[in-house]
């Protein structure tokens, strides 16, 4: 038996779940589009913004504050990516090696077993829980989490947010000239390697916002950040690397393909739905959805 | 003629790739105030030269100074910051910011990247990309991305683009004419005179094309094998027959 009910309840989980993998994608495709490299690291970020929220949740704030714990780990998750940028990303392409993006690509690998295991040494495997005071919000008839539902506002915020920044800001006019251009906003005298170095820690700062606001559903433990990764990767080959609108379109069908499917289907099989539509995107449009709109940024 | 104060100086400025010198022990001097024209063979090394005075490549051996400050070692956008522009022979716009966005990226780009409301910065940006737009008859098109442009409106946007930097002293444009129609030919050569004349400002012009050289330019530095082989006027170049011989014998080649 279908029911429409269970078929808008399944549309809605999927859409708040597609817009929380959405803001996970902006922030790799951002990274992709500013210093051209892929940044593997980005579920570890994720990883240390859903314990910095844990931490300020448990010792310091309480669960009712959790909506400034999240901008604190956030801006947390940031200052890591903003002095680890010019540490283990520049010197790859400022160095006289060839394939630089190759190597900075190495490097965060590199990266993602460090602080993988570095959680592990510091916290144990244990799964954590900042916990959640937010009630089951009732929408008409359907029913869906407060956490859920208080994470996906808080991405949607924080994308309206960086769009504004995009748009609006002569930090935002530089940073779009860069996607563009390295060489030519160089010789117009932005300092490209600034820019590499604040996009990357708005890149990680978006999984972290992301891990803090998944917190109280996914739980905090050191590998977490597997699982929303994934899903960000799998946005941007669908919707096209580099492609902002791209990201959220993809996110949206990724999260309401994937629930649909475990409703109608059969919820063992949850992930593999996603990777379904990805492959049958890749037939029709190998360059993903927006995939021209490349450099859109 | 008393010799203007060099504004522009390189000395003895080298550039090696692998065993290939490309530039080779260069002085070049250009006065304040000066349109230069910089000629010679395909593969004598103009562009390279440019290269190493922006800052793109680093030299391998020597010197570049600006008003007397050494830019060697500045990463590009310093050397933009000191007030040395650059045009490419492929212009390198933004194609998806509008013009006007394309010509505020220099006028903002000094100063503290993250400051992120300029508004009276920007205002006076604004102002002055509407007085380029308005020069270069691109007003129209003001909004549209920069990639709808015609490849000859691309090239006089990015020379007009250059103006834009407030510390401008010195603009390097490598080849700015090179397949453009006579119309917008015209108005590069207007802006450059124009601004030559309003500002004092200084131009180093990499080109082929010796009508365009003897209107704007009073001297001429010869490039041929990676080294200035003459320098004057342009009357003075072509009855030089060893420059005639270098031209004559790489276009055998």
């Amino acid at each position: 038996m279908i029911s429409t009910e269970l078929i808008a309840q399944s549309l809605l989980a999927g859409i708040v779940i597609g817009i929380i993998y959405a803001l996970m994608a902006l922030g790799i495709t951002f990274i992709y589009s500013i210093v051209k490299m892929i940044n593997w690291a980005m579920g570890e970020f994720y990883m240390i913004g859903s314990y910095v929220q844990y931490f300020l949740i448990v010792e310091l704030l309480g669960t009712d504050l959790w909506f400034i714990a999240a901008p604190l780990a956030a801006l947390s998750v940031f200052l890591v990516g903003y002095f680890l940028e010019p540490l283990l990303i520049k010197p790859m392409f400022t160095a006289g090696i060839e394939r630089k993006d190759d190597y900075a690509t190495v490097v965060t690998i590199a990266l993602l077993l460090m602080l993988r295991n570095l959680a592990t040494v510091l916290s144990g495997p244990y799964q954590r829980t900042p916990g959640t005071n937010l009630p089951t919000i009732m929408l008409g008839p359907l029913p869906e989490s407060g956490a859920r539902l208080a994470a996906a506002a808080c991405a949607l915020a924080a994308m309206a947010l960086f769009y504004l920044l995009l748009r609006t800001t002569w930090f935002g006019l530089a940073i779009r000239a860069s996607a563009q251009s390295r060489i030519g906003a160089q010789t117009a005298g932005v300092d490209i390697f600034r820019m590499d170095r604040i996009a990357f820690g708005i890149g990680v700062a978006l999984a972290g916002l992301a891990g803090a606001l998944l917190a109280p559903v996914f739980l905090v433990y050191p590998t977490n950040g597997i699982v929303t990764t994934t899903k960000g990767f799998e946005i941007i080959v669908i919707g096209g690397l580099g492609s902002i609108p791209g990201v959220l379109i993809a996110g949206l069908m990724l999260g309401i393909v994937e629930s649909l499917g475990a409703a109608f289907l059969a919820p063992a099989y949850q992930n593999a739905y996603g990777f379904v539509l990805l492959l049958i995107v890749l037939l029709i449009r190998p360059s993903g959805l927006f995939g021209e709109l490349m450099r859109e940024a | 003629m008393a010799l203007p104060v060099p504004i522009l100086e390189t000395s003895k400025i080298s550039k090696r790739f692998g065993g290939f010198v490309a530039v080779n022990e260069v002085d070049f001097r250009v006065g304040a105030g000066e349109v230069r024209g910089l000629i010679g063979p395909n593969g004598a090394g103009k562009t390279t030269l440019v290269n190493l005075i922006t800052g793109i490549y680093p030299p391998s051996a020597g010197d570049v100074r600006l008003d007397g400050a050494s830019l060697v070692g500045r990463s590009p956008h310093q050397v933009a910051h000191a007030g040395l522009m650059r045009s490419f022979q492929v212009a390198r716009l933004f194609g998806n910011l509008s013009l006007l966005e394309n010509l505020l990226i220099p006028h903002l780009a000094r100063g503290p990247h993250l400051a992120l409301a300029r508004g009276a910065e920007r205002a006076a940006g604004e102002e002055r990309a509407w007085r380029f737009l308005e020069l270069t008859r691109l007003a129209r098109q003001a909004h549209d991305p920069a990639k709808t442009l015609s490849g000859g409106q691309r090239a006089l946007l990015q020379a007009a683009v250059g103006f834009m930097n407030p510390s401008l002293k010195c603009y390097v444009l490598d080849e700015p004419f090179a397949g453009i129609n006579p119309v917008i030919k015209e108005s590069i050569l207007t802006l450059i005179e124009h601004e030559n004349r309003a500002r004092a400002l200084t131009f180093v012009i990499v080109t082929h094309e010796t009508a365009l050289v003897r209107r704007l330019c009073g001297q001429v530095s010869v490039m041929m094998g990676g080294r200035i082989a003459a320098e004057g006027t342009l009357d003075e170049i072509v009855r030089r027959q060893d420059v005639i011989a270098g031209y004559l014998g790489k276009a055998g080649a």
